[in-house]
């Protein structure tokens, strides 16, 4: 192992194939991940907010949807939309999109609870105050409660968006050409998995540890206390 | 100069007295050289390199063989027990080495299986889990780097399997079609450099799978036109809904691998192949489970 990790021999043919193999992979990886992550928002937010409305039906829906990805594993998910979509749809579905809902809709799921745990701790009195003032549901909700809900969410969320970007990698499994694909496929045509895998997984640190870095930046600027500005010529 | 003209003889020497062993070991199932196995065997040699005395104190051979490809390393559903081409010489190896015949080896279950993948068989090896690989393994240089590889027992092409009503009739059909070949395989690079060689005007695209049967189930979806590995291979894979296109190229030599610093080993391993070969008993053993 140590002997392999050392062989200058190996990581020539390593830096041989970063331009050809690993940053094209690089990049399809930071695509779904960015684009997943877009649709576990849009899905969160919205079946978050459903989970939190008084209309049954409602919240039985989201309650589904979460329920159902929540409780199945991703690879299984994926598997799925592969072998079974192009049956649905009679014609073949782009990686990049199987990446992008496999990932989006299972996150979706996750930060759906993310968001309504946070719905649920904003104190009651807000709603009440808000809606005394004359604002309606969508209204209360943008301008006073997701507000609030956000400072709370953040660490919480940040797990979740790291987690996304780590799982994109179930896509090597269906020949997705992203990061993971091609450090496998590599590897394991030379047999330097030492020199496949640990780059492989310095690039997703790449991704993950700059996306963490700012979510604690938020979280702590989000927790000073908000100072009224000074109106203008006041001495 | 002087010096590696002596080394090459000695090898020369080693080698021979290696063969000669063998022959009178565990080549034949005659009776006759069964007799003489037990004191001719590398056990009984005393020129028992480290490497193998570590299997034979161990009491069994580990060998990594395919599971799933008929003729060659597949697993009887019914039995439980290893089948095919490459099991008969995981048992003549581990004869070789336990010093008895293989139809001994095989009674005293002396070889314990281990079901491999291209991907996994190489990491397999590295680690230790298994003392060799005889799973229709192509020798490459690249791979001659990495693992030690037997001198050749079989030679396979490559084939291209695809669904009757996809309308693909060659290998020129194939441009911009999606092919699946089997990751950690030399496919995709033999492919290109075939259509280069006589200059097809074709471009196809690759997709790697991990393991036969999802590259099968993209067939079956449609989500790749070809499913391509060795011949051998996708024999086990041909339905009624399927065929393999008569192209055939890129011929492969399959070698028995072992770890790189296991050289007495695998001058163990070449000498059972080598004799195999010579004495005519490998086309034997391939002609008995109805390999061309």
């Amino acid at each position: 192992m140590i002997k392999d990790l050392l062989d200058v021999k190996r990581w020539e043919a390593f830096f041989k194939v970063l331009p050809t193999e690993y940053i094209p992979g690089f990049v399809v990886t930071l695509k779904v991940a960015l684009a997943g992550l877009l649709l576990a928002l849009a899905l969160g937010v919205i079946f978050g907010m459903l989970s939190t409305t008084k209309i049954k039906i409602c919240r039985f829906i989201a309650r589904v949807y979460v329920e159902f990805f929540q409780n199945t594993p991703l690879v299984v998910q994926v598997f799925f939309y592969y072998a079974c979509l192009p049956y649905v749809i009679g014609g073949r579905v782009p990686k990049f999109v199987l990446g992008v809902i496999g990932v989006g809709i299972y996150h979706g799921a996750y930060i759906s609870e993310v968001i309504r745990t946070g719905i649920e701790a904003v104190p009651k009195g807000q709603f009440e105050a808000a809606y005394s003032q004359g604002f309606n549901y969508l209204q209360t909700m943008w301008y006073i409660i997701l507000p609030q809900t956000m400072k709370m969410i953040l660490p919480p969320l940040t797990n979740q968006a790291l987690n996304l970007v780590k799982n994109t990698s179930v896509l090597a499994m269906i020949a997705g050409m992203d990061l993971m694909y091609h450090a496998d496929s590599w590897g394991s045509d030379r047999g330097y998995f030492v020199q496949a895998y640990l780059p492989c997984a310095l690039l997703y640190f790449l991704i993950c540890f700059p996306l963490a870095r700012l979510a604690r930046y938020l979280e702590i600027r989000a927790k000073r206390t908000p100072v009224p500005k000074k109106p203008k010529g006041v001495a | 100069m002087k010096k590696s003209s002596m080394k090459a003889s000695a090898l020369m020497m080693a080698a021979a007295m290696m063969v000669s062993a063998a022959l009178t070991g565990c080549g034949g199932s005659g009776s006759a050289a069964t007799t003489a196995a037990a004191d001719t065997t590398a056990a009984a040699d005393g020129a028992v390199t480290a490497d193998v005395q570590k299997i034979i104190d161990a009491g069994v051979l580990k060998v990594g063989t395919k599971v799933d490809v008929p003729k060659f390393g597949m697993q009887n559903t019914a039995t439980g027990e290893m089948e095919g081409v490459e099991v008969d010489l995981a048992y003549e190896i581990a004869g070789k080495i336990f010093g008895c015949t293989a139809e001994e080896a095989k009674a005293k279950k002396l070889v314990a299986f281990q079901g491999v993948t291209a991907k996994t068989r190489g990491p397999l090896i590295d680690n230790g889990e298994v003392d060799m690989v005889i799973a229709t393994y192509t020798i490459t240089p690249e791979r001659k780097e990495t693992w030690n590889f037997s001198d050749p027992y079989y030679t396979d092409a490559v084939g291209l399997l695809v669904l009757k009503d996809s309308g693909i009739k060659s290998i020129e059909d194939l441009d911009g079609k999606v092919i699946a070949v089997s990751q950690g395989s030399t496919t995709k690079k033999v492919m290109m450099e075939y259509i280069a060689e006589k200059g097809f005007n074709v471009t196809p695209e690759f997709e790697e799978f991990d393991g036969y049967p999802s590259m099968a189930a993209a067939l079956s979806a449609k989500n790749v036109d070809v499913f391509s590995v060795d011949r051998a291979i996708l024999a086990g894979y041909n339905d009624d809904s399927t065929e393999i296109l008569p192209d055939r190229f890129a011929e492969q030599d399959y070698g028995v691998a072992t770890k790189l610093d296991n050289k007495g080993l695998a001058d163990l391993v070449n000498g059972v192949v080598n004799d195999l070969k010579s004495s005519g008993k490998m086309d034997e053993m391939l002609k008995g489970w109805g390999i061309e």
